[in-house]
């Protein structure tokens, strides 16, 4: 009450410290009570932003907890809870069917939860599906388009669909398709596209409302090599102005793209973690293997066979022993089979038997057990 | 309904760039202007033993054309809407943008609908012509147009119906023309049930035939517009209803 008071004395102080002009002071006092409104500060609120309001300022943009979906009997999506932040690109990986799809297809409001809460943007999903949809950009799996209009004519019918106002519709349009890099395809059909210009309308779809998130499902499936390049550096890019969410079964992906990965497998979220440890991870890629003999000889040998850069002695028995031998991190995944290969050659040429030879890091399953055995997802730190 | 707009637009789009809508539009009026030409030959030699037949409600009513033609038309017409859209995936990205169910399904049927008047114009060239030869009433012209809207409205919505129920566009097209099929069929029930019969209640109450020949000599009965209003709006209620299970199944 007496803060109460306070404002009024105040207010008293502020009308008697004004001009005596009437207009003035009226109008002088209505200022200095709008300030009075911001607590605990002297300025006056900045004009009222969406993207600032005070309700999801501070927290996730994407917020999951408990989300759980159905089909029939099928549990598609089983008991998952994560968030997102601004200005994060966060990768699901994971096999097929591990609920990638299914997840990303309720953050953009394709399918509802059969329980758990979604928040988009503060949204919910189910509460204000409208608005919660506002704030996504969303390319589906395989890039369904229009094949019979043409670029243009397509973005211009999303963009009013996403309710992007007439006044600044053409200019939107012509941004995305500028981002996309699709403008030398405006006026084409979509059916007479390559599959790599499609990926790029698609992608200028998602942004063509400029939402604060964009999620891509298998955003790279189905192009070539090259394609697959342009798109992840396509990808990179939305990175820097989007929140993007992104699913894929390749590992190389996530690395490139991602800066959190989100493991998904049959439906649960196993491990989640920043991708310099996934990166890190990969680039100790090893081969363990299994040896007749002594263990000595064989480290010898193997140190002289080119790109292994470092071998050790993991175990050894009587007459066998079992040694981890690592490649220079530089060398490319396809290699390290050529140079394995290399090694059990020059082994067996130095007479000492190899009875197994295991892949040991570098794989998205070994991978997948390095993070689930490693503590809590919480205690991840952010990337 | 939030994005009915641009949905229309957009299906009247691909209505009319693909060539499918020409193809049915070319055909129906081919069908339709013989039909006409074969009367008006038959009125000018027979006027005396046609009694109070006249062209107009020979054209509209008393006839098998009309509703042959619908049951080639209509089932191509709509057999995409939904279908076509669940098997290429872009109903993703449709139903993922801020629009409600209503307006997805509404708009769709709003674009089949002016493709159908579109298609039913032209013919009123006919009516142009009988006027300057003879007498023409207008007034049961413009009943025997509104029973044609009617009707095809109510078979628009069915087609529209089966198309949002399956992904298949054939089987749309399948069960679209075995539902209108089976409905004509109980229609002509009146002509063979005894009269005072449930039964034949029943028949009568939704026998195109006869509400055709109704519209087009004049008579606009309540009880068929109660009619074709169920048959419009319960298939797009079902409809509406379907769109939104896929959300949730």
């Amino acid at each position: 009450m007496g803060e109460h008071d306070g404002v009024h004395s105040s207010e008293r102080r502020a009308c008697a410290d004004a001009p005596s002009f009437v207009g003035v002071r009226v109008r002088s006092t209505r200022v200095l009570d709008e300030m009075r409104r911001v607590p605990g500060h002297g300025r006056p609120l900045p004009p009222y932003d969406r993207a600032r309001a005070p309700e999801y300022k501070d927290r996730a943009l994407i917020a999951v907890s408990h989300l759980i979906k159905r089909y029939g009997a099928a549990m598609a999506v089983d008991d998952v809870s994560f968030e997102v932040g601004r200005g994060e690109v966060v990768g699901f990986l994971g096999p097929n069917g591990a609920g990638k799809s299914t997840t990303l297809r309720i953050l953009a409001g394709f399918l509802g939860p059969t329980s758990g809460k979604v928040t988009i943007a503060g949204h919910d999903v189910v509460d204000e599906p409208f608005e919660a949809r506002r704030s996504v950009g969303y390319m589906p799996e395989g890039v369904p388009l229009y094949p019979e209009m043409r670029v243009v004519e397509y973005l211009r019918f999303r963009a009013e669909l996403k309710r992007v106002p007439r006044a600044i519709r053409r200019t939107n349009v012509e941004e995305a398709m500028r981002k996309a890099g699709v403008v030398e395809v405006a006026t084409k059909r979509i059916g007479h596209l390559s599959k790599g210009y499609r990926q790029r309308v698609g992608l200028a779809d998602a942004i063509v409302a400029k939402p604060p998130i964009v999620v891509l499902d298998e955003p790279t499936a189905g192009l070539d090599p090259n394609q697959i390049r342009e798109a992840r550096a396509l990808v990179r890019e939305l990175g820097r102005d989007h929140t993007v969410v992104l699913s894929t079964h390749i590992l190389g992906e996530v690395e490139t793209c991602a800066t959190r990965v989100l493991l998904l497998h049959r439906g649960k979220l196993v491990a989640e973690g920043p991708t310099d440890r996934i990166r890190a991870m990969r680039k100790e890629a090893a081969v363990e293997l299994t040896l007749r003999g002594e263990a000595r000889a064989a480290e010898t040998v193997l140190a002289a066979v080119e790109a292994v850069a470092q071998v050790s002695r993991l175990q050894s028995a009587d007459g066998a022993c079992r040694i981890r031998l690592t490649f220079a991190p530089a060398l490319p995944i396809d290699e390290r089979a050529r140079a394995t290969e290399r090694c059990v050659a020059a082994l067996v040429g130095a007479d000492i038997g190899v009875r197994e030879v295991r892949a040991a890091g570098g794989s998205l399953e070994d991978v997948f057990a390095a993070l689930t055995a490693s503590g809590s997802p919480s205690e991840e730190p952010e990337a | 309904m939030r994005g009915f707009w641009p949905i229309l637009k957009r299906e009247l789009f691909a209505f009319f760039v693909t060539p499918l809508a020409w193809v049915l539009i070319v055909s129906f009026l081919v069908v339709q202007g013989m039909h006409f030409f074969l009367l008006v030959d038959h009125f000018a030699r027979e006027a005396d033993v046609t009694g109070d037949e006249t062209p107009l409600s020979a054209f509209f009513g008393n006839t098998v054309l009309l509703y042959l033609v619908l049951f080639v038309l209509v089932p191509p017409m709509t057999m995409r809407l939904f279908a076509e859209e669940r098997r290429s995936g872009t109903i993703e990205t449709l139903m993922t943008a801020p629009v409600s169910n209503a307006a997805v399904v509404l708009a769709k049927y709003a674009a089949a609908l002016i493709t159908y008047v579109a298609m039913w114009i032209p013919t009123v060239l006919y009516l142009v012509i009988l006027a300057r030869t003879g007498d023409l009433d207008w007034r049961a012209a413009m009943s025997a147009y509104l029973g044609v809207l009617l009707v095809g409205a109510g078979y628009l919505a069915v087609g529209l119906c089966a198309s949002a129920l399956t992904r298949s566009q054939f089987l749309a097209m399948v069960w679209t023309a075995l539902v209108l099929l089976v409905l004509f069929i109980l229609g002509i029930g009146e002509f063979v049930t005894r009269d005072g019969t449930l039964m034949h209640e029943v028949c009568t109450h939704v026998s195109v035939w006869s509400h055709m020949n109704d519209f087009a000599s004049g008579v606009v009965d309540s009880r068929r517009l109660v009619f074709y209003g169920t048959l419009v709006v319960l298939p797009l209620f079902i409809a509406t209803r379907a769109v939104d299970a896929w959300r949730w199944g």
